[in-house]
């Protein structure tokens, strides 16, 4: 099976990306300004035409809600998810909007009351929705989404049962998501584990992920696909209350079962809680490997020496220098961007809030030239049903399942000396539809079914 | 086995100093002032975004570590900063005690509840507003693991929390002389058992208790910096936990014993980490089932002193 799942190296991904040419690029946003801006392509269009000038559209602006983590531990990825989709917008309005109407962005504290938050937003009148980051206010909205109406795209919450068993289509009409769902990055980190070590030589395997729905979920699925590809037994798995403040219990039970792999999902301040102490108490003399899919989501809080040892991180759909910046002018263009605006490495979540406003913003225009007018809320929730758009990480598409499929990112985490921060090299490039079930099947079952 | 027991038992006993040091704050204040302070745990978190500033200032006067003398210097600087970070709590708690908690004492405890809980809320927005929204690292915690501490004798364990473990006893053997032997600890103590009798002797109540509550607020600012230069990092919401734990231990040991949160800490930190280790589901339920036996049959706490500092 695992020569089944199989990736792109990064020079293949580069020479299909960099080979791409104008007419290739119009032809698959739909020659339409902003879906080229937000593709990163912009200079392509110099000169065009716009036929959406003739759509009869309102006049007033898009009132569009975002919800992430502004604050506290959280907002290590939140804050990114804001930078995004500011920058997407920021991009949209200054290629004077869609259809002619600017976007004005509300940017609200997710804390844990998400529900409370969409309900507000759609009081307030708000056109569409982003958000929101957790795994489980994602859950608790989508029912109150398809009861309101009001499309949101979720930056976030990846869950894999969500929309795979929990809110199947059928059930579900104006509730989408952006990000990739969990089985896509802990398939690929099974992956990279045997890739790497050698389904032979990963005989023991054990997990850390945080104490709730996500991590659970990411665990379940890691070791599903690391059992088929390496035949690996679990000797530990472990599940700190997120944002816990001492993780030596757990490493020190890895430390005494040795495992060949350790998979973790801990994400912002857990994962540098996790490799301070994982470093201070010798962790990485009893492993092989350190697998884990967000590591590099706290790409702004490593430090050198965190990064030292066998580390390979995921990036969800979006790795900054994947393809290379020196190749690839729109995500150079974006690098530069991020930096000059927010003083920061963009990571996958920066790419969860451009992403997830790129396909609503995209989806509306496209739904505008083919009626000729602004469109209603289930018109353009079916618009983004297999919905297909760019951004700078690349080529997206919108599933029947409601569910986001991208390139799935995973390298070996590492220092720059030039950047003065982590990046990740040999960086490995998985198509989704190698590291996610068919439509109409689950992760499970699919997994399952693997010979 | 062994050795994973003698870790995770080290484990525990390095959580339960870290707890000590803010529960001690809190039974100081509570055994003199009578005022169960909601804002204790925020004081914590203080503490620990302050060393991040001053740690980081102090550390870049001092060159990197390259060998173990270095290391040393280095490990003594960290702490000097972080006790100069924490003394900085001493005029915060003084001022809060005589311009906000000093015309409460005579009102009745929902007054108490709701000055601390109202103090809660504006540190935690003096903490964003000094320090951002996201989360702070000194980032030192790798460097004080290099000196070397267990592996002279042939066992591994990180450095870091050796040294808190040894700060905390130190901090333990200073307050138990501090209240027993020195002139200004007995007058607290004095004060704390009959508060007119100690007026009459000529003892400035006002003083002692702003003595009390900024030592309080120091020793819960101590403890947050002890934490910040380790692997955690300080964040906004950090003070929540540590105060519910606190409270369980000054019950547990006894409210307003030093002993008793001393010996209270230590068992809630090892009985913690052993749950971790042997069933995670009672983590959290742990110290609350140790809490409800020690009082089904020690109704006062362990050392229960109910407002005397001992």
């Amino acid at each position: 099976m695992a020569s089944e799942l199989t990736m792109m190296s990064d020079s293949t991904a580069e020479s299909e990306s960099g080979g791409m040419e104008r007419r290739t690029v119009l032809k698959a946003v739909g020659g339409s300004a902003i879906a080229v801006a937000l593709a990163g392509c912009g200079e392509l269009l110099e000169d065009e035409e716009d036929p959406l000038e003739e759509a009869e559209v309102p006049d007033e602006p898009i009132e569009a809600g975002l919800q992430t983590f502004l604050e506290g531990a959280p907002a290590v990825l939140g804050v990114q998810a804001e930078y995004g989709a500011e920058t997407a917008v920021r991009r949209i309005n200054e290629n004077d909007g869609i259809a002619g109407r600017q976007i004005d962005l509300t940017v609200v504290e997710e804390g844990e009351e998400a529900l409370e938050n969409y309900q507000e937003f759609v009081e307030a009148g708000m056109d569409v929705t982003f958000g929101p980051i957790s795994s489980g206010n994602h859950e608790a909205m989508v029912p109150e989404v398809n009861d309101q109406g009001v499309i949101n795209v979720a930056t976030d919450g990846t869950v894999t049962t969500l929309y795979e068993e929990d809110h199947p289509p059928e059930d579900n009409q104006y509730s989408f998501r952006f990000q990739n769902h969990d089985v896509m990055e802990a398939l690929a980190a099974a992956v990279e584990a045997t890739e790497l070590l050698g389904a032979d030589e990963i005989e023991t395997y054990a997990g850390i992920n945080p104490g709730y729905a996500f991590g659970f979920d990411e665990q379940e699925l890691f070791s599903a696909g690391i059992e088929q590809l390496a035949d690996a037994e679990l000797v530990y798995e472990g599940f700190p209350d997120l944002g816990t403040d001492d993780m030596s219990t757990h490493i020190e039970e890895v430390n005494s079962a040795e495992p060949d792999v350790l998979f973790s999902s801990a994400w912002g301040g857990d994962a540098t809680l996790l490799l301070e102490q994982g470093h201070g108490a010798g962790m990485f003399d009893n492993i092989e490997l350190l697998v884990g899919p967000v590591l590099y989501g706290s790409a702004n809080d490593l430090s050198e020496a965190l990064v030292d040892g066998p580390i390979r991180s995921g990036s969800r759909n979006f790795y900054w220098d994947q393809p290379s910046v020196d190749r690839w002018d729109p995500g150079r263009e974006l690098f530069e961007e991020v930096q000059e605006e927010y003083d920061v490495v963009p990571t996958a979540h920066f790419m969860s809030g451009y992403g997830a406003v790129t396909a609503w913003a995209t989806a509306a225009e496209k739904a505008v030239r083919i009626l000729g007018g602004w469109p209603e809320q289930e018109q353009l929730a079916d618009i983004l049903v297999n919905h297909g758009f760019y951004t700078p990480a690349g080529y997206h598409t919108m599933g029947p399942d409601h569910q986001g499929y991208s390139n799935a990112h995973f390298g070996e985490l590492t220092w720059s000396d030039d950047l003065d921060a982590a990046i990740l090299e040999d960086v490995n490039v998985y198509d989704p539809k190698n590291v996610s079930p068919p439509q109409g099947q689950t992760s499970r079952d699919w997994i399952a079914d693997w010979d | 086995m062994i050795e994973s027991f003698v870790t995770h038992t080290l484990n525990g006993l390095y959580y339960g100093f870290i707890l000590f040091m803010i529960a001690a704050g809190l039974t100081i204040i509570f055994g003199v002032l009578g005022i169960l302070n909601l804002a204790h745990g925020e004081l914590y978190a203080l503490g620990a975004f302050l060393v991040f500033s001053v740690v980081g200032f102090a550390t870049g006067l001092v060159a990197s570590p390259t060998g173990t003398v270095s290391a040393i210097v280095f490990g003594i600087v960290v702490l000097a900063a972080s006790l100069a970070a924490a003394a900085i709590l001493l005029p915060v708690g003084a001022v809060v005690e005589s311009v906000f908690v000093r015309p409460i004492y005579e009102r009745d405890e929902v007054y108490q509840l709701l000055l601390t809980y109202a103090l809660l809320l504006i540190f935690i927005d003096v903490m964003k507003f000094g320090w951002g929204q996201t989360p702070v690292d000194p980032g030192v915690y790798g460097t004080l693991n290099r000196i070397p501490t267990t592996e002279l004798v042939g066992f591994g364990y990180p450095s870091y929390n050796v040294i808190v473990m040894l700060v905390g006893l130190a901090v333990f053997g200073w307050l138990v002389w501090f209240f027993d032997r020195s002139k200004t600890g007995r007058i607290v103590r004095a004060t704390a058992i009959n508060r007119d009798m100690a007026t009459a002797i000529g003892v400035s109540t006002d003083r002692t208790f702003t003595l009390v509550f900024a030592m309080g607020a120091f020793f819960a600012g101590f403890g947050g910096a002890m934490v910040s230069i380790g692997p955690g990092t300080a964040f906004l919401e950090m003070g929540l936990d540590p105060l519910v734990l606190s409270f369980v231990i000054i019950v547990i040991g006894g409210l307003g014993s030093l002993k008793g949160a001393f010996v209270g800490a230590l068992i809630v930190g090892v009985i913690s980490r052993w749950a971790i280790w042997l069933y995670p589901p009672v983590e959290l339920a742990a110290p609350f089932a140790v809490m409800l036996i020690i009082l089904l049959f020690k109704p006062e706490g362990l050392y229960g002193t109910w407002g005397e500092i001992e």
